[in-house]
Formats: C-alpha cells, sequence, structure tokens
C-alpha cells in the first residue's frame, strides 16, 4: 500500500473512531438497569469479534504457509496473531471491569470467561514460540502448525467449558436490542473493523521492512 | 517396510530402550506419588473436600508427569544423533510419530496404573466398582495427552528453551481433554450412571481422533531439518 493511500486509511480509521465514541457516549441512551457501565458493551463485543477473525487468519495464513512456504503468508500469520492477543486482552479487561458491578465479582469460571482465557494463552504460547523458540529458518513452519492446531481446538474449548461450567454461564446467549444500541454496536462494529484492519495492514509493513532488512544485512555480509 | 510395520518397529525400540534404562518410567512414577504429597499439604485433604479436589489433584499429577516423559521422547534421540538415523530411514515420517505417540501413551498409562493404588491409599477410597470405568478413562485420557504432547515434544526438541516451552505448549491445548478427565473421574467415583459421562468421554474421543490425525500430517514439517 502506498503511503497516501495509507495515510488515507489512517484518516478514515480515526474518523471511524470518533464516530464509534460520539455515539457510545452521546448518541445511545443508557441501558435501564445496569446503568453507564453498560456503555462498555460497545468495545467488549467488537473486540471479542476482531480477536476472532485474527485467530481465524492466523489458521488461514498458517495452511497457506506450508502450502506454498511463501514469507508473506508467515508475515500474515504473526501479525494477526499479535493483534489477536492484543483484542483478547481488551476482551479480557474490560469483562471484568463491566462484571464487578453487575455480577458482584471481577472473575466467574464461567464458560465464556474461561474459553477466552484459554484461547488466549495458547496464542500468547504461540507468540513465544516465535520470539524465544528457535532459530529463525525453522520458525515459520513450527509456527504454522501451531496457529492450525490452536484454531481446531477453538470448538474443543467452547464445548468442554460449557459442559463444564454449564450452571455457572452468566453471559446472555442471545440479545435483543433497542434499535439505537444496535445502529451503536453496528458501528462499533465498523470501527473496530478498521482499526484491526489498519493494525494489520501497519504490522505487516513493518515486518516485511525488517524481513527486507536482514536480507540487504544478509547479502552486505556475503559480498 | 509398511507404515504398520514402520511404526512397531518405532514403539519396539523405545520399549526396549526404556526396559534396558527405567530412566523415564521410574522417575515419573516418584513425580506423581511427591505432586500427590505436595497437593496434600497444600490442601490440606481428608474429610469432604476430598471427592471434590481428589480427581483434580490426581489429573494434575498426571499431566505433570507426563511433561517429564514428553521431553525425553525426543531429547534422547536428538542427543545421540538418532533422530537423523529415524529420518533417514525411507518411507513415511509420519511412523516416526506413530511410534512414539504410542510408545508416550504406553509409559503414561504404566506411570498412572502403578500410582492409581497409591491414589487410592491416600485418599482412601475403595477401588472395585469404579475401576473399569476409571481405566477407560486413563486410556482416553493419556491418549489425548501423548497425541499433541508428542507432536509439542517433536517441536520443542528443535527449540532453544524447550523444557520451558513444551509445558506452555502443552497446558493450554490439552485443557478440554484435562476438563473432561477430572469431570468424567469425579463423577465415575460418585457412582453416577454412564449417561452423565458420555459427553465427557465424546470430547476425549474427538480429541484424540482430531489432533492424531492432525499430528500425522503435520509431523513431516515439524522434524524437517
Amino acid at each position: 500500500m502506498s503511503a497516501r493511500l495509507s495515510n488515507l486509511f489512517a484518516a478514515l480509521v480515526f474518523l471511524s473512531m470518533i464516530a464509534a465514541l460520539g455515539a457510545v457516549f452521546l448518541y445511545v441512551p443508557t441501558e435501564r438497569t445496569m446503568g453507564l457501565v453498560q456503555r462498555i458493551f460497545y468495545f467488549h463485543v467488537p473486540a471479542a469479534i476482531s480477536a476472532f477473525l485474527a485467530f481465524f487468519i492466523v489458521f488461514v495464513a498458517s495452511i497457506q504457509y506450508l502450502r506454498t512456504q511463501e514469507m508473506k503468508w508467515d508475515r500474515l500469520a504473526l501479525s494477526a496473531a499479535e493483534l489477536g492477543v492484543l483484542f483478547g486482552l481488551i476482551v479480557l479487561i474490560t469483562g471484568p471491569i463491566w462484571a464487578r458491578p453487575i455480577w458482584g465479582v471481577y472473575w466467574r469460571w464461567e464458560p465464556r470467561l474461561t474459553s477466552m482465557l484459554i484461547l488466549f494463552s495458547m496464542y500468547v504460547a504461540y507468540l513465544m514460540v516465535r520470539s524465544y523458540g528457535t532459530s529463525s529458518a525453522r520458525t515459520p513452519r513450527l509456527a504454522s502448525v501451531l496457529g492450525i492446531l490452536a484454531f481446531v481446538n477453538v470448538p474443543l474449548v467452547y464445548y468442554s467449558v460449557n459442559l463444564w461450567a454449564a450452571e455457572q454461564q452468566l453471559h446472555p446467549q442471545k440479545i435483543a436490542l433497542e434499535p439505537p444500541m444496535k445502529y451503536t454496536l453496528y458501528i462499533c462494529y465498523a470501527a473496530f473493523l478498521l482499526f484491526f484492519l489498519f493494525l494489520l495492514q501497519r504490522r505487516l509493513e513493518l515486518e516485511k521492512t525488517a524481513d527486507a532488512l536482514t536480507d540487504l544485512q544478509q547479502q552486505l555480509s556475503d559480498d | 517396510m509398511s507404515f504398520f510395520s514402520r511404526t512397531l518397529a518405532i514403539l519396539r525400540k523405545d520399549l526396549l530402550a526404556e526396559w534396558r534404562t527405567k530412566e523415564r518410567l521410574s522417575p515419573m512414577v516418584f513425580f506423581v506419588l511427591l505432586t500427590l504429597l505436595v497437593f496434600n499439604f497444600s490442601f490440606e485433604l481428608g474429610g469432604a473436600a476430598l471427592h471434590e479436589i481428589g480427581p483434580g489433584v490426581l489429573w494434575s499429577a498426571f499431566v505433570f508427569a507426563s511433561l517429564l516423559g514428553l521431553n525425553r521422547s525426543f531429547v534422547d534421540e536428538r542427543e545421540n544423533g538418532c533422530l537423523d538415523g529415524l529420518l533417514l530411514a525411507p518411507g513415511d515420517r509420519s511412523a516416526v510419530y506413530m511410534g512414539k505417540m504410542l510408545g508416550n501413551l504406553l509409559f503414561l498409562l504404566a506411570v498412572e496404573l502403578i500410582s492409581l493404588p497409591f491414589f487410592t491409599l491416600f485418599f482412601n477410597l475403595s477401588p472395585g466398582p469404579f475401576l473399569l470405568p476409571l481405566l477407560g478413562l486413563f486410556l482416553l485420557g493419556s491418549a489425548s495427552l501423548a497425541s499433541v504432547g508428542t507432536l509439542f515434544a517433536a517441536m520443542s526438541s528443535n527449540m532453544r528453551l524447550r523444557e520451558l516451552l513444551l509445558p506452555l505448549l502443552l497446558l493450554p491445548m490439552v485443557m478440554p481433554a484435562l476438563i473432561s478427565c477430572v469431570e468424567a473421574t469425579a463423577l465415575v467415583l460418585k457412582g453416577d450412571e454412564l449417561a452423565r459421562i458420555a459427553p465427557y468421554l465424546q470430547i476425549l474421543t474427538v480429541f484424540v481422533v482430531v489432533f492424531t490425525t492432525l499430528s500425522l500430517l503435520l509431523f513431516e514439517h515439524v522434524i524437517e531439518e
């Protein structure tokens, strides 16, 4: 992506975030029973969706890397995994802030919380393997295998945790939202998605530059 | 040689090496006993809480012990340059995985069977009615640990901080299997009917099938130099 296009993208992300903040703090009415703290919902849920999107991208990019051995797929998997952990962290931080006044505690071993924590730790392990594990030549291959296994595990984690703590379930399974709340949520989805794509694009660019630099250094030391 | 006979050859080699050295089995069993001891002091076991946390204590001990065994399963090969020989052997490399996986499964089962009497002794349980379902659970649980565990062991034997990274990789990954094992063991010890245990057995079966298949497919990428 050219610098100009990238700046335009940044401006778009900025505007969409302003719109999201405006919608959350000025436009949408306060929820009747939960009060002000419910507004964290508009960040909590889009962050969770972005995290899952990121984990899915890691999965697809890992398969593609093993098939083609092209570095661009490895860079995509790495960038997406970092963002998945970042957005997962946002979910895990905003959750307890919301839970404290509503459930009375910061943390409950409740199915969705538990599953998110397990998934989060799988991808933290993925990043640890990438950074301390191996010599650079082997890293992409090992990481790809891990990226595939971790994603395949997602439904198993969900199913087992739900069975384990079924009576602890505190997250609503279905929510009916008033129209203003629905629109606000959509705006936040869009803003978070754009923000995610923007970070992904920047991170990819950075990784590409780093790879190019390594290649140059290699060439210089060979000469 | 067929896939099957190559798998058996590797399994036989691992069992023979273990039979002669006993380098893995005895430390693992001792480790399980020590873990039971540590948990005993951290929780002040005895009384009503026993049935609640007993299964968790047992499976935690097994998982930690499995890490010890798994760490050795590829490191030994690497130290003696044996792995290169195995990889040079003609044919599909996934047979190496299968042989190693079955070996790890058998070691783990042996450790569990040896430590079960101590567990029932320390926890004042009367073995008998729950013995058979418990053995089935041991089999499925160990197969779950061995399936991903063997792949991760091959992976981490390639890494700089191998002893450190294996638990970080394995523990979050086996969480669905661990939850199922602990819950099902608790139900078995309580003497519940099979209908309530069935969903956990399903998860374990799916876990073993899915991750063994994936490991067979991906092993090539993990072991390649």
